[in-house]
């Protein structure tokens, strides 16, 4: 890692993911950060073992089903077991795929490898470009590029956006985000997001409702809002 | 005799016994601990019987065909059987609402070994563990972690010693002083979202 991570999801995030309770498009932004992150993947790790431990030392007395067990336990044992030629699982390091844009490749995180094939064609407006993820959702997990030195406009959140940084830097006015760093702002948090002079930016950008754009002409800031969501 | 204490190391066995010979009694005898645990699991989750006892089946359904990709060095068995169940899970709930082109656990937990890190040495937390301001956290923490942690940190008891007495995996007494650590240091510096 030449970058060290910074800004994690909370442990109450990581816990939800574990245990898969979170909405599909946070968890996905959750599970890319883990990808870049090793404190999050041993992070999530243990929370795996403990969520295991609660769920296997659980008190489940004072249920008799004892015919339906039987029976479900038959049908399984009846089922072929897979042969042991198919037992390749995946114990090395995670794949990572790339996405090309603005004449630039950037390698992308596992989470994101199959997604990212079926993107959506990039959308450019000035120096950023928004490209959709297919997911089933409301189409708001979305890849954003920032050539260097591009600023987006300020803006208030309507809802949840996290962002997850994959390559280069982003700053706003909170702070400074490299690799791995995941922001995560809420219903009324205002930000002008932008990139430094010499660096562009790719980041993962799921939103659970459209931004507002707070300067200039509403009419001219409809279009934009489009473009965001 | 379904719900005696489990010995340390017996669901690896178990899972071993179905991987190389298929043995059905030593799949029952899982299937009878950890299946009634999966359908308390969904039922949390789901709301309902009807699809708990669905999940269940497909999950346990998983682990009988699947016991040959358990690999007890990577972890132990509860943790394999509810992260199937979990997976299950997810992918049942997605399909009901949604097209093929979409999120599914396997984007979401990778289900291998991310490359090994330096461990980040927990021996600062030591002198950390005396200091006052976090007696009201350790309180706070979640139960089965505190437990740990007292018996490590107050009792001195070794991981062994205290994974013998709570009859739970070692990698789980490990796992649960890590995040204990992690909760009473994210109780004191706020860096996280
Ligand atoms: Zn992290
Ligand atoms: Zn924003």
């Amino acid at each position: 890692m030449t970058h060290a991570v910074k800004f994690h999801p909370g442990l109450m995030l990581l816990e939800q993911y574990v245990e898969g309770s979170l909405s599909a498009d946070v968890a996905l932004a959750v599970s890319a950060h883990i990808d870049l992150c090793p404190h999050c993947q041993q992070l999530s790790k243990d929370i795996t073992n403990d969520q295991a431990a609660v769920l296997a030392e659980q008190d489940v007395s004072g249920r008799d089903a004892e015919q339906e067990w039987q029976q479900m336990l038959n049908f399984i044992t009846s089922q072929p077991t897979i042969s042991s030629s198919a037992s390749t699982h995946t114990d090395t390091a995670p794949q990572v795929a790339s996405v090309s844009v603005n004449g630039r490749t950037f390698e992308i995180p596992r989470a994101l490898a199959r997604l990212a094939e079926k993107q959506n064609k990039w959308l450019h407006l000035g120096g950023i470009a928004t490209a959709k993820l297919p997911t089933a959702d409301k189409q708001h997990v979305s890849l954003l590029y920032i050539d260097k030195g591009t600023e987006v406009p300020n803006h208030t959140h309507l809802g949840l956006e996290m962002t997850l940084v994959l390559a280069g830097k982003i700053v706003d006015e909170n702070g400074e985000y490299g690799v791995g760093d995941l922001l995560i702002n809420s219903p009324d948090d205002t930000h002008t997001p932008r990139t430094l002079a010499d660096e562009d930016c790719l980041c993962l950008s799921v939103l659970s409702a459209p931004l507002k754009f707070n300067k200039g002409l509403t009419r001219l800031l409809n279009p934009l809002q489009q473009f965001f969501y | 005799n379904t719900d005696n204490e489990p010995r340390t190391g017996q669901w690896e066995d178990a899972l071993t016994l179905v991987a190389l010979h298929q043995d059905k009694a030593a799949y029952a005898e899982l299937f009878r601990y950890f299946a009634p645990r999966l359908r308390a699991f969904g039922i949390k989750m789901f709301g309902n019987e009807q699809q708990a006892m669905e999940m269940v089946q497909d999950a346990m359904l998983n682990v009988w065909r699947k016991a040959r990709l358990f690999d007890a060095s990577r972890g132990c068995a509860s943790t394999w059987i509810f992260t199937i169940a979990r997976n299950v899970r997810f992918d049942m709930l997605r399909k009901k609402q949604s097209r093929k082109d979409d999120i599914s656990a396997d984007d979401l937990w990778f289900d291998g070994d991310y490359p090994e890190q330096e461990s980040n040495s927990s021996d600062s937390w030591d002198t950390m563990l005396m200091s006052e301001k976090l007696a009201p956290h350790f309180d706070a923490l979640p139960p089965a972690q505190r437990m740990v942690m007292q018996k490590v940190y107050l009792e001195e008891k070794s991981h062994q010693e205290v994974s013998d007495e709570l009859a739970i995996p070692l990698g789980t007494v490990k796992s649960r002083i890590r995040l204990a650590l992690d909760r009473l240091r994210e109780a004191l510096d706020d860096t996280r979202s």
